[in-house]
């Protein structure tokens, strides 16, 4: 008897502070909660995640819908306009069509080109500096940045909590109807983090499923020999920080890396974007100034900008041939998947 | 205290089944060694020997520069006392101490009854959860805590206005944070006791600490407004403010058996 008496005082104890998972969903603690688990697809051959994103936030189906509802909503802006989709357009692979820079609230432009967003639950940090260190932080910076959604999570809350919709959703995905931030940002981040592209020729070749083409083939032994170092298979990027050579924009003065550890050596550092669906984001990089694939390739042959912080595996690149640049170009068209563009999953509900 | 706001009805249900165990017990049984004691630590934020008024009142720092204060906040993380060969760590405490919420200036815990000699806490909030994305109650970064570019907490918060200094509207503005590497600005306080106190279980005890804002400027470094009016970003600025304003706490008294 006199230890139940001490573990129920425990429990007391735990429930009556703050705990760090408090309302986190975690599905058995609340009676009666039986939400559908739902599991991280891990395509054949890659790599594990290095660490779990969802360790403190369950993946289920429910937390998944409630996320996909809540990134369409335009809701979750100032004006209603400017949704997560409204930046991230899934026939974009999530980014920007055609677009340097995105719109955001009130005419104003973002400082960064939007990325895509596929295969985040491989990378360790997230925007192009890496200042944001995890998945469910993410959204606090568009919904907060006044040239972007231009709100508050106030206001926000305020509305999820008036809808005769969101209460239900978020008893589902939750086990109570309680409207937080917290919650927002976990069903967010399990729609985000679910989003994994693994359908392109290139994987297909990998599995065995389809072959190269002579052209594909000697862009694939070039890729190789010159970009894997930085964006190695299967993510296509190491999510590193590195200067490839571009130059300080003069409007916006952007020193990627810099910004977050204050460290000069970081200077012009970026993180290293994947290489998967160039073909519906460009324009490509941080600030969107290489519009074409053949940009990019001209740019690695002879356009590095060689400052003190550039990458040393760039110090001395050798100009590509024109046949090369078109093999270059093949293969990485090889790195596209339409399947993921159209997935019916995540499209708008 | 600070309580948490998400109350599932698996916990009601819980906490109700606890209370009703506790009352059976407390008719049952009389309170032995067994019981927790609740330690309560009254916070009086100070400067010298005034009490802090937000906005209205004028103060003079260090270095005789005036300034009134319009934010004043901290946190109060992961408390602990002192007793022989060890220290009693409270788990799940989570303070944040806020000028402007009088009902925050109180933290309120259950420990296990004993003697001990020193009160500890951090303050900040510790690296793992800086981390450990989205966190509910005083950790929830609707309390403006939390810098969302450069995700992390601001362990503790000071803005104002002075004469002196140099910013639009003569505004002052420290946001101090950085969980880790050399400019990590998380200090752990220790708070000595007079003597060996009891905590009797079933009692309440209660600690007045003080906090005297004026450390902030000058104790094992000196900032004048002047010089340093804003300091809201991760760095040596930052890790040298948090390594003053760690001097800021002292036991005013202990009360035992209070209620
Ligand atoms: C106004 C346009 C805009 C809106 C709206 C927007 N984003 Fe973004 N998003 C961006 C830009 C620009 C970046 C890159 C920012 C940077 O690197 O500093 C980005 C970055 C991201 C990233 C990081 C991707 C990576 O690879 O590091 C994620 C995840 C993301 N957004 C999710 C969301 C979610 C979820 C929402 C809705 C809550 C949202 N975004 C709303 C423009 C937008
Ligand atoms: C030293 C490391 C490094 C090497 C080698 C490298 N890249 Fe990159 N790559 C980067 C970085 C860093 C960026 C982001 C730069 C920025 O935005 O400022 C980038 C951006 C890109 C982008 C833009 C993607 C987007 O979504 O905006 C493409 C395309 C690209 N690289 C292709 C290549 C190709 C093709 C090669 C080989 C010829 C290559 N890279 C070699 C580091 C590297």
């Amino acid at each position: 008897m006199k230890k139940l008496w001490v573990i129920l005082l425990l429990v007391a104890g735990a429930i009556g502070t703050f705990s760090w998972d408090e309302a986190g969903g975690h599905p058995h603690k609340t009676p009666h909660f039986h939400p559908t688990p739902l599991k991280l697809t891990i395509p054949r051959g890659w790599p594990q995640p290095p660490t779990n994103i969802f360790a403190h936030n369950p993946l289920t189906e429910e937390g998944f819908q409630l996320g996909r509802k809540l990134f369409y909503d335009g809701r979750l802006s100032r004006d209603g306009n400017f949704p997560c989709a409204s930046c991230h357009e899934q026939f974009a692979a999530f980014a920007t069509y055609d677009h340097d820079l995105s719109h955001g609230f009130n005419n104003q432009f973002t400082t960064r080109n939007a990325p895509p967003l596929f295969n985040l639950a491989w990378a360790r940090s997230y925007n192009w500096d890496g200042g944001v260190n995890h998945l469910e932080l993410q959204p606090l910076v568009p919904i907060t940045a006044p040239n972007e959604m231009a709100e508050t999570l106030d206001s926000v809350l305020a509305r999820l909590r008036k809808d005769p919709v969101y209460p239900r959703m978020f008893k589902a995905a939750f086990g109570t109807p309680i409207i937080n931030s917290q919650r927002m940002l976990k069903a967010l981040a399990q729609f985000v983090g679910s989003l994994v592209s693994y359908n392109s020729k290139y994987d297909k070749v990998m599995r065995g499923e389809a072959t190269f083409n002579s052209a594909e083939a000697r862009g694939y032994a070039l890729y190789k020999a010159r970009c894997s170092t930085c964006h190695p298979e299967p993510l296509f990027t190491d999510y590193s920080y590195r200067n490839d050579g571009l130059s300080l924009n003069p409007y916006l003065k952007d020193v990627g890396r810099m910004r977050i550890t204050g460290d000069p050596a970081d200077s012009l550092k970026f993180k290293v974007p994947s290489l998967r669906n160039l073909s519906v984001t460009f324009p490509y990089t941080h600030d969107g100034r290489l519009y074409s694939l053949y940009n990019v390739i001209d740019h690695y042959s002879k356009g590095i900008h060689v400052g003190p912080t550039l990458d040393s595996s760039l110090r001395k690149a050798v100009p590509f041939t024109e046949q090369e640049k078109d093999d270059i170009v093949y293969f990485l068209h090889a790195l596209n998947d339409t399947t993921f563009e159209k997935d019916k999953r995540y499209a708008q509900p | 205290m600070m309580k948490p706001k998400v109350f599932n009805r698996g916990k009601a249900f819980l906490l109700a089944a606890v209370v009703f165990t506790g009352l059976s017990f407390k008719e049952a049984r009389t309170k032995t060694t067994q019981d927790p004691a609740t330690l309560r630590i009254v916070f009086s934020n100070k400067v010298g020997a005034r009490d802090l008024v937000l906005r209205d009142s004028t103060y003079e720092n260090p270095f005789g520069e005036s300034y009134t204060v319009t934010r004043f906040r901290y946190y109060v993380t992961d408390i602990f006392l002192g007793t022989t060969g060890r220290q009693e760590r409270i788990r799940h405490t989570y303070f944040l101490i806020d000028q402007g919420i009088p009902a925050s200036w109180v933290a309120e815990v259950k420990i296990p009854a004993g003697s001990y000699h020193s009160l500890g806490f951090l303050l900040g909030v510790d690296s793992l959860l800086n981390v450990s994305g989205a966190q509910t109650g005083v950790l929830d970064p609707m309390r403006d805590m939390f810098w969302t570019w450069n995700s992390g907490y601001v362990m503790a918060k000071m803005e104002g206005n002075s004469p002196a200094s140099t910013q639009v509207n003569q505004k002052f503005e420290y946001h101090i944070g950085g969980y880790s590497g050399p400019h990590k600005v998380l200090q752990t306080i220790r708070l000595p006791f007079d003597k060996v106190q009891e905590f009797h279980g079933g009692e309440t005890c209660t600690i007045y600490v003080d906090a005297d804002l004026n450390a902030w400027w000058k104790s094992v470094h000196e900032f004048r407004i002047s010089e340093h009016p804003v300091i809201t970003t991760p760095g040596l600025l930052a890790r040298e403010m948090s390594e003053n304003y760690a001097h800021m706490f002292h036991i005013d008294k202990i009360v035992p058996d209070s209620h």
